[in-house]
């Protein structure tokens, strides 16, 4: 019976649709405030190969520059600092989100309605975001 | 009166006074949860510091209304604009729950080179009227930041890029401009409704 049960699961994930080897969700940028140069990212990044992955750079046309920065709030102190790589766990994701972990987007140039990210690891890109801006995206 | 009834007896008058007790304790006026207010009120240190219009204020600008104090920095796109945004959805379900005092919302900047005023004022009046942002030289601010227990510091960086490290506690400021309670965070919208009333009494 146990057999049977896993061999249906193993239809089952056979039949669905192949998953992408990287997937995102959860995509938030904020707009930038009145007077303000700078964007937040937040969104979960799911890695479904068995290989761990390495983000080590994110570039978007509507930015000038894009960093991967981590907010920790330890004693009472925040502090921000620039992270040198996102790591995916294998088969696992990372959560980049308020107060934690998050996309710094600088300096807009021509900044529309919509939003396009570009993830590498190394030099192979990994994955393409497009987000459009809604009425909920006022910085907050 | 045997032993056994003596015994009865005392456990019956333990118990009557525990229920009285927690009778007591539970008509007592509720207690802040999140808040931790100071034993006794401090006056705000001294300080000569620049509003978001550029005028010049000092410690007087706390005196006449209740200030919910943020230490922060406009560069910061995350936990300062959160923060900063409970603060004004706190207010405003204070003002919808049919309180008439309210308080102000204060973003006191820890990075006077990127903070001018007009850059103050864009930020802080995006989070509702009223608000009040003061920057200022360093020394002036550190003379403001320093007699409330409040950190900050400047981490290396590349030219304009460069992050502050900073307290992320909110000060609350009485009327009297005295420190008289703080939110030590995390900052969440229900802990403010629910214990700034507490806090604020009747005043």
């Amino acid at each position: 019976m146990r057999v049977a049960i896993l061999l249906m699961g193993t239809l089952l994930v056979a039949c669905g649709a192949p998953q992408p080897p990287v997937a995102v969700s959860d995509v938030e940028i904020t707009k930038p405030m009145p007077g303000r140069h700078m964007s937040a990212g937040f969104l979960v990044v799911t890695n479904n190969t068995g290989e761990a992955l390495r983000i080590t750079g994110v570039e978007s046309p509507q930015f000038e520059s894009v960093e991967i920065h981590e907010t920790t709030v330890t004693d009472g102190i925040s502090r921000m600092r620039e992270l040198e790589e996102l790591l995916v766990p294998a088969n696992g994701s990372v959560t980049l989100e308020r107060g934690g972990k998050h996309l710094m987007l600088m300096r807009p140039r021509n900044l529309g309605d919509s939003v396009t990210l570009q993830f590498h690891s190394g030099n192979s890109p990994v994955l393409t975001v497009d987000y459009s801006f809604s009425s909920e995206d006022e910085s907050k | 009166m045997g032993p056994k009834n003596f015994i009865i007896a005392v456990a019956l008058a333990i118990a009557l006074s525990a229920g009285v007790f927690v009778a007591i304790r539970t008509q007592a006026p509720a207690a802040p949860a999140s808040a931790l207010v100071l034993p006794a009120t401090n006056p705000v240190p001294e300080f000569s510091l620049l509003n978001q219009h550029g005028e010049a204020v000092d410690q007087a600008v706390f005196e006449g209304q209740w200030d919910l104090v943020f230490f922060g920095f406009t560069h910061c796109p995350d936990i300062c604009p959160t923060t900063l945004q409970v603060l004004a959805s706190a207010k405003k379900a204070l003002a919808e729950n049919g309180r008439q005092t309210l308080p102000r919302i204060v973003l006191v900047s820890v990075d006077p080179e990127r903070d001018t005023p007009e850059i103050l004022g864009e930020y802080v009046n995006y989070f509702g009227q009223g608000n009040l942002g003061l920057t200022g030289t360093l020394e002036e601010i550190r003379k403001l930041t320093g007699g409330l227990g409040i950190f900050f510091e400047k981490q290396p960086g590349d030219g304009e890029n460069y992050a502050v490290d900073h307290s992320a506690a909110v000060l609350v400021i009485d009327p009297d401009g005295r420190f008289h309670s703080l939110f030590s965070g995390p900052h969440v919208v229900d802990n403010y409704v629910r214990d700034l009333p507490l806090v604020m009494g009747g005043r």
